[in-house]
Parts: C-alpha cells; sequence; structure tokens
C-alpha cells in the first residue's frame, strides 16, 4: 500500500518541485532524480505484484470519505480550469459541456446512492485493485514515460533556444511544462490501480486537462485550436464515463470496477447503456475515428508532449479501459459489435491515410491511432486470446513509439525538419540516430518483432471466432503498413559520400533517453516469450481462466533469435568497412557526385536526378478518405449507444407491466 | 522439440533449396525459349552464370548494400526451414515479409535513382500481394485445421476442396511473387528498360548472385505453398501435388511470355480486388458454412 501511495505521490511531489525551480541545472538534477525514483518504484512495485495474483486494498469508512472529498475537488479545480480557459478563448461549446462536468459531478458525490457489494459483508469497499495488467502499466508509464521526462529536458533547452531565437522576449514556462509532464504520471497510475470509478474519473479527467494544457502550451493560434478541440471531443467521453457512473448508481451497482465487471459479464443487457458509454469514454481517448483529428492535432505541441501521449499516457489510459471491459464484450453482443467495428475500421482507414503523409510526426499519428484501433478491436473481441494480443499491442506500442517519436524530435533538431524526404541520408548524417529509428520503424511493422508477433496472435484469435470482417479489414490494413514504414525505412537507409555528422551535438539527456527506448525495445523483443508467461499469461489467466497464449513458445523463441540477428545487423554489421572497392552508382552518364547525385549531361553539363518516395495522395489522401471513415464509424458508435439507450427503456417500461 | 526440427529444416532447406530452384529457374529458360521459338539454354545455365557471378570482382557502392542481402537471404533459407519441416505457416509468410523488406531497405541503401525507383515499386508489390497472403493463409488455416503446414499429412480430403477459390487467387498474386510479367514492374529480367534493373541495378558480383541464389529458394519455397493445398494423409498425394506445382510453374511461365507489363496502379487495383473476392468469399462461406 505504502508503494502504491508514493507511486501516486512522488510524481505529484516532483510536479511541484519543478513548478519552482527556474534554474536549468537544477532542473536537470530534480528531473532525472525524481524520473529515476519513478521508474525504480514501478520496479519494484511490478516485483511484489508480478506473481501475487489481484489484490485488493480497502480503506477504513472515513479515510474513504475524506479521498472522495478531495477527488471532488479535483474534479472542480479541473473543471474550474476548463472553465476559465473557455471565457478567456471564448468557446462556448468547452464552457457548457465543462458545467455539465461540474453538475454530474457533484450530484454523483452528494445525491448518488452508495450501495455496498453484498459479497464484502463488511462496510469496507475495495480502493485499489492491483492485477498483473496493472502491474504492466504502471511499469510503462513508470519507465517509458519517466524516460521521456528525462529525454524533454534536453529536448526543451533546444526549444527554448529556438524560442528565444524568434522572440527575445519569450518567458520561460519551461516549469509549467515540467510539472505537468510529471503529474500526467501521477494520474495514470490513479487511472490504472484505482478500484473505486469515481476516482478513477477524476484522474481521467485530468489527464484529459494535463494534455490541454501541453497541447496549447505555446500559445500559438493553431495550438489553442487544436487543444481546444482536444478538450472537446475528450470532455464528450468524460460526460459519457459520468451518465454511466450515475445509471450504475442508479441500478444499486457498487461503484466499484472490478463488481461492475463481474456484474455486466453476467448480466450484460442490464448495463448494456453503461457499458456502452463507459466503450465510447475509452474510444475518445483512444483517439478512434471520428475522434482521431485531436490527436493529430495534438503534434503541434513539443515533441516530449507527443511521445508521452502517444506511447504511455492519455491514449493508453482508453484502452486499458476497453481491455479491462473486455470480459464484458465478449458477453455482450452490442457491445462488441460497436467496439469490434470501430477499431477494426480505425486501423485500416488509418494505415491507409499513413501513405499519402510526408511529415514524419503525422505518419506516426496515423500509426498510432491504427494499432490503437487494432488493440480496441481487439478488447471487443473479448477473448483469451485476443486479450493476449491486445495487451502485447500495448506494451510493444508503448516501447516502440515512444523510441519513434524521440528520435523524430532529435531529428527535426538537428537537420531543421520533420519531413522525412529531408531524411535522405540521416543513416550518415546522424549514423546512431538512424540506426535507432530504422529499429524503432522495424519494430513497428515486421517480423520477428513485437508488434507483428502481436498482430499474428490477432490475426490468430479473429480467425478462431471466426470474425471475417476483422480478418480482411487486418489483412488490408497490414498490407499499407507494409508499404508507409518501408518507404520511410529506405529513405533513412541511403548512403552516399561522407556527409557532416550533425548529431555530435545531441544533449546527453536525450542520448540515455533513446537509449532506454532503443534498450527496451530490443529486450522486450527477445524476451517477449519470458514477458509473455510472466506478465501476460497470468492476467488473462485471472480473468478468463485460460492462457490465451495464441502462439506456442517455439514459434515465438524462433522469432526471438531473429530478433536478436536482426539487432545484430543494424548495430554491428552495417557500414562496417570492408576490403570491397568503392564504385559510383549508375545514373545514365558519368557521375560527377555522388552525395548531390549529379551526372554529367550530353551537354557536358551537371545535371542532378531526384527521386522522391510515393505517397499516392490521389488513391490515399486524406480528403479522399477521412470522410468516408467519419461517416462509417460515427454511424456504428451513434447505432451502439442507440442500441443501449433502446434497451433501458424497454427495460424501464417493462417495470409496469 | 520443434526448434529442433527447424533448425534441421532450415539445414536441410539451404542446401536443397538452391538446387531445386537452379533446375526450376534452367527449366524456366528452356521452356520459354521453346515458346518463343529458339532451342534456349543447357539445363544448368543459371548454375554457370551464378558461378561466374561469385568470381566476379567484390565492388559495391557501398558497405552495407551485401550485409542487408545476406540478411534477406538467410531469412528466406529460415522461412524455407520453418515451412517444409512443417512449422507455421504464418511465421514462413513472415518471415519471408522480412526478406523482401531487406532486399528493398538494400536498394534504397544505394541511393542510386534506380534503384530507388525499383526499390518503391516492390514495396507497392509488397502491398499488393500481401492481403492475398494473409487471406491464403487464413483459408488454408479454415480448410486444414492447422496452422502448422505438418498437419495436412492428417488430412482427410486435401485443403484444396474448400479453399479453392482462395488457392486461385493466391495463384493470381504468385505471378507478383515470382517477378513474372506482366508484374515485373519492380525489376525485370532485361536491363534494357525503363528502370535499367530496378531494384538490383547497384547490386553486382557476387552480392547479385547472392540474390539470384535468393530467388531461386524462394521460388522453391512458393512451390511449396501450392503443394500444402493438394496433400492429405495418402501418401501418394505428395506426387500429385507435385504434378500439381509443375503445371502451376509451366502456367506462370505461359503468363510470362503472353502478357505485357502492367502499370502498377492496374496492378495494385487488381491483386487487392482479387483478394477481397476470392479471398474474402472464400474465408467468409469456410466462417459461416
Amino acid at each position: 500500500m505504502e508503494l502504491i501511495a508514493s507511486l501516486i505521490v512522488v510524481p505529484v511531489v516532483a510536479a511541484l518541485l519543478l513548478l519552482v525551480i527556474k534554474n536549468d541545472r537544477a532542473r536537470d538534477v530534480i528531473g532525472v532524480a525524481f524520473a529515476a525514483l519513478i521508474a525504480v518504484l514501478s520496479i519494484a512495485f511490478a516485483v511484489v505484484f508480478a506473481g501475487t495474483g489481484p489484490v485488493d486494498y480497502s480503506v477504513t469508512p472515513n479515510l474513504e470519505n475524506l479521498l472522495s472529498l478531495v477527488s471532488l475537488a479535483i474534479d472542480l479545480v479541473v473543471a474550474a480550469f476548463i472553465v476559465c480557459y473557455a471565457v478567456r478563448y471564448k468557446r462556448p461549446l468547452a464552457l457548457g459541456l465543462a458545467i455539465v462536468q461540474i453538475l454530474f459531478a457533484l450530484w454523483i458525490e452528494f445525491f448518488a446512492p452508495r450501495t455496498k457489494p453484498l459479497w464484502l459483508g463488511t462496510d469496507l469497499t475495495t480502493a485499489v485493485h492491483v492485477d498483473a495488467l496493472g502491474v504492466i502499466m504502471v511499469l510503462i508509464i513508470g519507465i517509458v514515460g519517466s524516460g521521456i521526462c528525462v529525454y524533454a529536458l534536453g529536448y526543451m533547452k533546444d526549444f527554448q533556444a529556438h524560442e528565444l531565437h524568434e522572440n527575445p522576449q519569450a518567458k520561460d514556462r519551461r516549469p509549467w511544462f515540467f510539472a505537468l509532464m510529471f503529474a500526467f504520471l501521477s494520474a495514470m497510475f490513479i487511472i490504472v490501480l484505482a478500484d473505486n470509478m469515481t476516482w478513477m474519473y477524476t484522474a481521467w479527467e485530468v489527464t484529459t486537462l494535463c494534455s490541454f494544457l501541453l497541447i496549447g502550451f505555446t500559445k500559438t493560434e493553431e495550438a489553442i485550436n487544436n487543444a481546444f478541440r482536444q478538450i472537446v471531443m475528450n470532455m464528450l467521453g468524460g460526460i459519457a464515463f459520468q451518465v454511466a457512473i450515475i445509471l450504475l448508481a442508479s441500478f444499486r451497482v457498487p461503484l466499484m470496477f472490478t463488481y461492475f465487471i463481474q456484474f455486466a459479464s453476467s448480466q450484460p443487457y442490464v448495463v448494456l447503456l453503461p457499458t456502452v458509454l463507459l466503450a465510447f469514454a475509452g474510444m475518445t481517448k483512444a483517439a478512434q475515428i471520428p475522434f482521431h483529428t485531436w490527436l493529430l492535432g495534438a503534434m503541434v505541441a513539443p515533441t516530449p508532449t507527443s511521445a508521452l501521449l502517444h506511447s504511455s499516457t492519455m491514449v493508453k489510459a482508453g484502452v486499458f479501459l476497453l481491455v479491462k471491459l473486455s470480459p464484458v464484450f465478449a458477453a455482450c453482443l452490442p457491445a462488441s459489435v460497436m467496439v469490434i467495428l470501430v477499431g477494426g475500421f480505425t486501423f485500416l482507414f488509418c494505415s491507409l491515410l499513413a501513405i499519402s503523409q510526408s511529415n514524419a510526426k503525422r505518419v506516426l499519428a496515423y500509426s498510432t491511432i491504427a494499432n490503437l484501433g487494432l488493440i480496441t478491436a481487439c478488447a471487443g473481441v473479448g477473448t483469451p486470446e485476443a486479450v493476449w494480443a491486445a495487451i502485447l499491442l500495448i506494451i510493444f506500442h508503448a516501447v516502440a513509439k515512444s523510441l519513434l517519436f524521440l528520435c523524430v524530435g532529435t531529428a527535426e533538431h538537428h537537420i531543421g525538419s520533420r519531413n522525412i524526404e529531408d531524411m535522405d541520408l540521416l543513416f550518415e548524417r546522424m549514423p546512431r540516430l538512424a540506426r535507432f529509428m530504422m529499429l524503432g520503424i522495424m519494430c513497428m511493422f515486421v517480423a520477428p518483432f513485437g508488434m507483428l508477433i502481436a498482430k499474428w496472435a490477432t490475426l490468430v484469435s479473429f480467425v478462431e471466432t471466426g470474425n471475417v470482417a476483422l480478418i480482411i479489414l487486418l489483412a488490408f490494413g497490414s498490407a499499407a503498413t507494409f508499404m508507409f514504414w518501408a518507404k520511410w525505412l529506405g529513405k533513412l537507409s541511403g548512403i552516399a559520400g561522407e556527409p557532416q555528422n550533425v548529431e555530435l551535438t545531441v544533449h546527453k539527456t536525450e542520448w540515455v533517453a533513446l537509449l532506454l527506448m532503443a534498450g527496451l525495445v530490443c529486450v522486450t523483443c527477445v524476451l517477449l516469450p519470458l514477458m509473455s508467461s510472466g506478465l501476460v499469461v497470468p492476467y488473462v489467466e485471472e480473468v478468463f481462466g485460460v492462457s490465451g497464449q495464441g502462439i506456442d513458445d517455439d514459434n515465438l523463441w524462433i522469432a526471438a533469435i531473429c530478433a536478436v540477428a536482426i539487432i545484430l545487423m543494424l548495430f554491428a554489421g552495417l557500414g562496417r568497412s570492408s576490403k570491397q572497392k568503392k564504385v559510383d552508382v549508375y545514373l545514365a552518364g558519368a557521375s560527377a557526385d555522388n552525395m548531390a547525385r549529379t551526372f554529367r549531361g550530353s551537354m557536358s553539363q551537371p545535371v542532378a536526378a531526384t527521386s522522391r518516395n510515393m505517397y499516392l495522395d490521389n488513391i490515399f489522401g486524406e480528403t479522399r478518405i477521412t470522410p468516408i471513415a467519419s461517416a462509417i464509424c460515427t454511424l456504428v458508435m451513434v447505432a451502439g449507444i442507440a442500441l443501449g439507450l433502446a434497451w433501458l427503456v424497454i427495460a424501464f417500461m417493462n417495470l409496469f407491466v | 522439440m520443434t526448434t529442433l526440427a527447424t533448425v534441421l529444416g532450415i539445414i536441410a532447406f539451404a542446401i536443397a533449396g538452391p538446387i531445386i530452384g537452379c533446375l526450376l529457374a534452367g527449366l524456366d529458360r528452356i521452356i520459354s525459349a521453346r515458346m518463343q521459338g529458339r532451342v534456349g539454354p543447357p539445363l544448368l545455365q543459371p548454375y554457370y552464370d551464378v558461378r561466374k557471378l561469385f568470381s566476379k570482382e567484390n565492388a559495391s557502392v557501398n558497405t552495407s548494400e551485401h550485409a542487408y542481402i545476406l540478411f534477406a537471404f538467410i531469412f528466406t533459407l529460415v522461412a524455407g526451414g520453418v515451412f517444409f519441416s512443417g512449422g507455421n505457416l504464418l511465421l514462413s509468410v513472415f518471415l519471408v515479409t522480412l526478406s523482401s523488406l531487406l532486399f528493398i531497405v538494400a536498394a534504397y541503401s544505394t541511393r542510386s535513382p534506380y534503384s530507388e525507383v525499383g526499390a518503391a515499386r516492390e514495396t507497392l508489390q509488397a502491398m499488393a500481394y500481401e492481403p492475398m497472403l494473409y487471406l491464403m493463409c487464413v483459408a488454408f488455416f479454415m480448410a486444414s485445421g492447422w496452422f502448422d503446414v505438418a498437419g495436412v499429412f492428417f488430412l482427410d480430403a486435401p485443403a484444396i476442396t474448400t479453399a479453392w477459390l482462395a488457392f486461385l487467387g493466391f495463384l493470381f498474386v504468385l505471378t507478383i511473387k515470382l517477378r513474372k510479367s506482366p508484374f515485373d514492374i519492380s525489376m525485370s529480367h532485361h536491363a534494357h528498360q525503363e528502370i535499367v534493373r530496378g531494384v538490383t541495378t547497384e547490386m553486382s558480383g557476387p552480392t547479385l548472385g547472392l540474390v539470384e541464389v535468393m530467388h531461386w529458394c524462394e521460388n522453391v519455397l512458393f512451390m511449396g505453398w501450392v503443394a500444402m493445398f493438394f496433400i492429405w494423409s495418402n501418401p501418394l498425394s505428395i506426387i500429385l501435388a507435385i504434378v500439381v506445382v509443375l503445371a502451376v510453374y509451366f502456367l506462370e511461365i505461359w503468363i510470362d511470355n503472353n502478357f505485357a507489363r502492367v502499370k502498377w496502379q492496374l496492378m495494385l487495383k487488381s491483386a487487392w480486388l482479387v483478394a477481397l473476392v476470392a479471398g474474402g468469399l472464400n474465408v467468409a462461406v469456410l466462417a459461416y458454412l
């Protein structure tokens, strides 16, 4: 219990300290120390809880009441923040939603009936529920999340220097930035560990507010607009969460997540509407189409923010909720179909859309949304195999995507662009960074690395449940995935001449974080079979009673050995000097300069050969695909909620017969 | 146990794959020549060509290209080993994909415009054939009950009886995988065309020799994918499978010699349409009926 409390409190302390510290060096020291402390605490937490099975902690009624008041106070502060910003920037929609949230929060605290579950027999309720999924999430948040905070220390120095260069009067708002980053981690820990639904909701809203403030950090017009888009969409999800709580309270269902899942798995149709609403909340946070635009808009924030939102926090809270709900989906067809279709279509359409993008961060964003879609679809299928695959997708996506964002952030500061076409020759301009980036890319889409193993398990689970629509969506989506990653990978790998190495000025904290993420990618991919048996299978067994590992250990080990081979190739095999004779490339003329790709044309004049990757904008462009995708997914979501509502009305009318 | 079988399979495939692939390639050249009214080279001509390539000077535009090709070759062998030791079909498909990715990256790494165009087209080709490959695997699983190829020896009837539509779809994309016209758009066998030699423009000597051997092995593996649809518990079915494989290979040569190269747009559209109709329909029928 002390461990859990410290996981939640330590990041808050770090946030408060960093809020008042203005000195660069002091910030570095404190930031690194706290990040390391959080990582150590989460590892200690994993060591304590990894083998124990689910553990519940109760608190005394007095303490529970106190904590509930604290959580209400936080709810109100969050809403007050939003109200202030909405008034200041004249956003009536955000203002209205915030006021609705305040009213609902007050109602839940003071008027909602409190029901104690019968099976506890006492007046204690569980406040904290630790299971193997919680352990995995704590490790992701604690290690990947704090690694990103360390990276941000160096990155924000360059960022600030750039700001000062543009505008010498620019205020140094970095204390605010770092406070938000650490506060985010604390809220995430609460989401994954709290069993009390109202506390979980409070943390849910804190993450929404934190990402609002982080996206709007630069306060440009674009940033403010995108921040408001984010908060409006996520407040819709938040309100759905509140309505679900209110409905459950009025059904006399105790507001404890574990209890709710047991209850809903046995009587899914009684709580169909709350289930659908919670799924909706999860899907808004997980940026499923049509809510994906908030995550695309989040790109305007400094890169560490994107890394944090995409890999270990925010969107992962959404899919965490959906994975938790998966036993309910398995028992409840309408909710399951809604989640499966939205997730499956999001995977396909976002993979197609990524082909048409040349902005590296946008490609990463679409890929994130697509993978979240796949996780969502797995959660919707709700079989043990699908949940096993979903958890692996969460893990590998977290490590690989954070590595990629950090790489793109560093590359952007040193080559002055985030366009993939400008990453030409990166293999030589930033040799170490390019290899890290290539590792991250390969981990995202190709065997024998983790994401593909997880996709493999996904395919197996879809096949075993006979889910034809999902099989087809997965087949086409994966093909698109191959296209957009392979051409990026190719761009990075180009070698010609000896361009200047520009990675010597990368900050030390950035290298530490990059090395950490690259190390995590290697370790998780190679030790996948152990991770499966030690962390993922225990959770699936807790929930479903069977292991759910859809791929046998032998195949996992073969893949692991292949992964070792690829890692060796990337870091030891490529670019070694050898006795091979060097020749110029063929340019249909006498080559003049290999690096500039010029040759002597027929008039003896130097001619430059240029080539560019294919983006197929007229086939997979945003203007073509986004409207179709949004229409389909909106329709599915509306139908799901309408069905839940209809069920509730019918049940209500039956009371009078 | 499976791991040991896989290792033995890899060793066996590393020996048998190039030999059988070389003979297939020689046969290919003779039959093609006859179709064009020529006598054609001796059966072992592909072997002589590759031997000559390996004796050439080791020259390259950079030091990484050869490493990529070497690993692409190794993973082709692993894929073949996994498949022919009766291992997991999906794993072998994924490893072939890895191998083709490394081949693509090798071409990109040279930074020659012709190679890059070839690599971009090769990427498109991969995107075109992948959905059908996945659906073929799924249909095979649904028809046979196994992802492990060894399972075919326990079947009462071969997978083709219920997965014939997906098999036909697979034959369509097989033309792309075998680099036969009309889908040889990333690199054709003739070096005088629009993108010179596409992906392999900058590859020469031993590196190019390795690429050739890799293609032989790939072809043998693809023919294995064809054969698995025709095998059941009856030992004689192996002979049937070999006959079918030879017929399919002959069909591919015939297509190669009778169709002009298409543009990538048509390739992508037709391959995806075939995947959706043949693959999707077959999987749906197997799932619901």
